[in-house]
């Protein structure tokens, strides 16, 4: 199938109709002598009858439903998530801050605050950190046409 | 399918500000096409209704590196499509893609036959278009499911022109060699396309 170099381009824009009449006619004149053409447009114009003959089905309206409240959800979530980890670490520094200031007698409870509030401050400060990386990284980011 | 996808200036300006009103405005204009380029993409229903979404949360995170005097869709697409391109190709499991995607244009006066050999050609066809490689797909379904022009489809994927043509023409001819039983004169029975 397709053995002249025309039917790459030129055949193209004949079957899909990008010509001007001038250059349709100009191909048209081609066809006549050219069999490979010829033969190529007839195979082609048979797949172009199954492709015209149907639709991609359009889904119902049901389908729609909540498809912008779940986007919307989303959004807003993310922002919720950010305002928390930063309150969050705010919190847990400011706890920390105030074991250490009015730390007194070490006991081992006191320690094992103190240890499990810097590991839940490193903990959250790794996920912003992750977070602020992978926005950096976004390869979304600096989409421009 | 709607083809006005005419976003106002004001809309995507407002939208770049944080506008989540003018975001509802934008995706409530655009959704259809969204998810039925998707779907021409991974090929179900269910995937393109969830990378669509996927693609406009992007698309809101990117929104300051939009161009408000560009056209929203093209710029967009490529978000969906880089979405729908890492979800073939990084799936675990290969889901099925759903073969009742196409339906016959206009139902016309048919014998159960005829009707019968329509839908095979349809399933045939759509399961044809998942032979191919995503870039042959994605122009085939582009121009003929959405009719775009190559200027169209040259501007909503960063291509030329030309390329838009070469990768039709090896679509095209490589979906004939799948196809090909079908084109028995007895197999294309009621089209007069």
């Amino acid at each position: 199938m397709m053995g002249c170099e025309r039917m790459e381009t030129d055949g193209m824009r004949y079957l899909d109709g990008e010509m001007s009449l001038q250059e349709k006619s100009e191909f048209e004149k081609h066809l006549d002598s050219c069999r490979a053409c010829r033969e190529a447009v007839a195979q082609m114009n048979r797949l172009g009858i199954l492709t015209r003959g149907v639709v991609i089905k359009d889904p119902r309206d049901s389908f729609w439903d909540g498809y912008w409240k779940s986007i919307y959800r989303r959004i807003e979530r993310k922002t919720a998530w950010i305002f928390i980890l930063l309150g969050g670490i705010l919190i847990i520094l400011y706890e920390l801050y105030r074991a250490v200031r009015d730390m007194g007698e070490l006991t081992i409870s006191k320690i094992a605050i103190i240890l499990l509030l810097t590991g839940l401050a490193i903990l959250l400060a790794s996920v912003v950190r992750e977070r602020i990386h992978q926005r950096k990284v976004d390869r979304y980011r600096d989409i421009k046409r | 399918m709607e083809r006005t996808t005419e976003i106002s200036r004001e809309t995507l300006l407002e939208w770049k500000k944080g506008n989540v009103r003018a975001f509802e405005e934008i995706v409530t204009v655009t959704r259809q096409r969204a998810y039925s380029f998707a779907l021409g993409l991974v090929g179900n229903s269910e995937d393109a209704r969830d990378l669509s979404q996927e693609a406009f949360i992007a698309a809101h995170n990117a929104r300051k590196s939009f161009d408000a005097d560009k056209p929203f869709f093209p710029w967009f697409y490529r978000i969906l499509r880089n979405r729908c391109l890492n979800f073939i190709r990084s799936r675990a499991r290969k889901r099925e893609i759903s073969m009742d995607i196409l339906i016959e244009k206009a139902s016309t006066e048919a014998s159960p036959d005829t009707s019968m050999i329509r839908k095979e050609n349809a399933e045939a066809l759509w399961k044809g278009l998942f032979a191919l490689s995503e870039e042959h797909r994605e122009v085939m379904v582009l121009r003929c499911f959405y009719d775009l022009s190559y200027r169209e489809i040259s501007e909503t994927l960063v291509i030329s022109e030309g390329t838009v043509m070469s990768r039709l023409f090896y679509a095209r001819k490589a979906l004939y060699g799948i196809l090909k039983d079908r084109f028995d004169e007895s197999q294309m029975e009621g089209d007069d396309a």
